[in-house]
């Protein structure tokens, strides 16, 4: 490897040491807020490495590793998703109480892993990415170890996860029997010269998108969603809801768009089957909670239908607002599940509906940021949700699938309700108890901080996205 | 190449009928013995491949080092009064004859394989050790070092996870479930 490819893989890097360091931090001087700063610093330090591997981008590592605008674009919102979560983290463990460290080190492993999900270009950092991101998540879901339900959630996601990635693993040896491709650009020219999709192609997709579709919660595979996210801890739950789907739909843009994946039929029937699914599952179901984590699962369902949309739509863009799209969606859950992980007592999370009563009259700031995600997950204008929604009904009316948009349209109005149902919560005159047990045990100074950056993002990119969409417009450019 | 056939097909029968059996089994130890087996004839089918190196490998790490283990764990938690009762179920032929007729038929396997000069590869050549290394260390070391970091992932989440509660902690914790 020369020197260009050292820089070029930087951010990589950082993480991967940032790992290490809080480790060994960990091991010798077990001292949360040492430990916090430093994975803190080290995402930071991983961010910053962003900017002098743009100089060496676009460049392929050893064949794995596609460093290019694209990539970086998605390496850097993936460490920026990682650091709110690091931040959001803090306190909530701090409110716990102990065995604070080690999640530090899951946390940057986990993003070790997304951040080369984003930019992998061949199945084996494919595979491996999504192997170290999902062993990460195993533990940080069932990090509170002493309930029964973050124990439970991690054997199901265990269980789960291992399945589909068995599911991904043989659509992969499929395509590579046939193609004798492992590398997304080789496979597309062997495709090309075998002159289109056949039995194998088609049937190795098909396993891949399963495999892929597990880890977006797209239904079908949406069974592990509401659990997982119910038992996971709060700060964790944000990790997966925010930051492994962006790296996951990171990749399949990239895979689908190498391999031109969407000139063929019969995928973007099975496309357009979960996207339509993902949809109606996900508010249907969402309409039935009580709980407010559970709601934003199924919410989260949901959102990964409209998201499969501009996947459809395909072209640039499909793709620029499939990207908007998840930048809006990482900010909006990051907010919404670190709101929750504020609000969370020491021995379980805020997730009743009762924790939100009245929670603007009490805390107006974490109930205005709440009520700001809630409205952009609905899609309500001057939000960012609302722009990243009308590019994907732009995108799907530009290659006009209109049956698509006019279900995406009859959702949105179902999802209205929840949502709306929430914020009155929110708004409600608290009761004299909820008056009394009105405290934010898990808020810390840095969650705060970066609640505060992300809602100002989230408004920001509501009025003014011209800036991050000249930013995407590159990085699609260079895909 | 038809003796390579062969050899491929009867050993994949093998380790799947040994994982239905494992997967199905009661007993825990009558399970690891058939699970044992199904990794061999893992093997038998990496060797038909042309992938020696691998078979061996299976075997030593996998076969060898991990599910003896883990046998012997499975042992040593079980003292105490009615362990050599448990003992002597085990080693009832009822206990291991399955297992171990999957094995001879493996083990028939690779003579039958080497005695026709198989393990050639089913259609490639075959693949010494050198040449792995050279392409873990070559083109797919960024892959070698990920899986590192995979390992590290693991390792920290089973100390976590598995970590001996602190006396003085427990008692707080008591109210939860």
């Amino acid at each position: 490897m020369s020197s260009a490819d050292w820089i070029a893989i930087s951010p990589l890097i950082a993480v991967a040491a940032a790992a290490v360091v809080v480790m060994m931090l960990a091991a010798f001087w077990r001292r949360h807020a040492i430990v916090a700063a430093a994975s803190m610093i080290g995402l930071a330090v991983a961010l910053f490495c962003v900017l002098p591997a743009r100089s060496a981008a676009p460049r392929m590592v050893t064949g794995l590793l596609a460093i290019d605008e694209f990539g970086l674009f998605y390496v850097g919102l993936l460490l920026k998703g990682s650091l709110a979560v690091a931040a959001v983290s803090y306190g909530y463990l701090r409110a716990r109480g102990r065995d604070a460290e080690e999640y530090y080190a899951l946390l940057l492993t986990a993003t070790l892993g997304c951040v080369t999900l984003a930019v992998s270009a061949h199945f084996v950092s494919f595979f491996l990415g999504l192997e170290i991101l999902s062993v990460s998540l195993y533990a940080l879901i069932a990090y509170t170890r002493e309930r029964a339900r973050s124990i439970e959630a991690g054997i199901k996601y265990l269980v789960l996860a291992a399945g589909s990635a068995a599911f991904l693993l043989f659509g992969m040896a499929l395509l590579y029997a046939e193609y004798g491709a492992m590398g997304f650009a080789p496979l597309a020219k062997a495709l090309k010269a075998s002159g289109g999709a056949n039995v194998y192609m088609l049937a190795g997709m098909a396993l891949i998108l399963v495999g892929a579709g597990f880890k977006l919660a797209a239904a079908p595979f949406h069974l592990w969603t509401p659990d997982v996210y119910e038992g996971a801890p709060a700060p964790a739950t944000a990790f997966v809801a925010g930051v492994s789907k962006v790296a996951m739909a990171a990749l399949l843009l990239r895979f689908l768009t190498q391999l031109g994946a969407t000139d063929s039929r019969p995928i973007l029937i099975a496309l357009s089957a979960l996207a339509v699914a993902s949809m109606f599952a996900g508010n249907l179901l969402a309409l039935l909670q009580r709980n407010v984590k559970r709601i934003l699962a199924y919410s989260s369902i949901a959102h990964i239908g409209y998201l499969l949309v501009a996947f459809i739509a395909a072209g640039p863009m499909g793709a620029e607002a499939a990207t908007f799209y998840l930048a809006a969606y990482m900010i909006t859950t990051l907010i919404a599940f670190g709101v929750v992980a504020a609000l969370s007592p020491r021995d379980r999370d805020a997730d009743a509906m009762e924790d939100y009563q009245g929670l603007f009259w009490r805390r107006p700031w974490m109930g205005g940021a709440f009520v700001a995600a809630l409205l952009s997950l609905a899609g309500i204008p001057l939000t960012a949700g609302f722009i990243g929604k009308y590019f994907v009904v732009a995108s799907g009316i530009g290659s006009a699938l209109w049956a698509l948009v006019l279900i995406l349209a009859l959702n949105s109005a179902i999802g209205l309700f929840y949502y709306l149902r929430s914020v009155v919560a929110v708004y409600a005159r608290p009761g004299e108890e909820a008056k009394a047990a009105d405290r934010a045990p898990g808020f810390s100074l840095a969650g705060g901080v970066a609640l505060a950056v992300l809602g100002f993002s989230l408004i920001l990119l509501g009025v003014y996205p011209a800036p991050l969409l000249r930013l995407i417009q590159t990085a699609i450019a260079s895909l | 190449m038809l003796a390579n056939t062969f050899t491929f097909y009867v050993a994949g029968l093998v380790a799947v009928a040994a994982t239905a059996l494992a997967i199905t089994g009661r007993n825990a130890v009558h399970a690891l013995l058939y699970f044992n087996v199904s990794l061999l004839a893992t093997a038998l089918v990496f060797f038909t491949f042309g992938a020696p190196f691998i078979a061996a490998l299976e075997v030593i790490i996998y076969a060898g080092a991990i599910l003896v283990l883990f046998l012997f764990v499975m042992m040593m938690l079980n003292l105490g009064s009615q362990a050599s009762e448990r003992e002597r179920e085990w080693v009832r032929p009822r206990v291991w004859i399955g297992p171990g007729i999957l094995a001879a038929i493996l083990l028939a396997q690779l003579a039958f394989a080497l005695a026709h000069g198989a393990g050639q590869g089913a259609g490639q050549a075959s693949i010494a050790p050198k040449q792995i290394a050279l392409a873990l260390f070559g083109p797919y070391v960024v892959g070698v070092e990920l899986a590192s970091m995979l390992l590290l992932a693991g390792l920290i989440g089973a100390f976590h996870l598995g970590r001996r509660e602190a006396p003085a902690s427990k008692s707080l914790e008591k109210g939860d479930a």
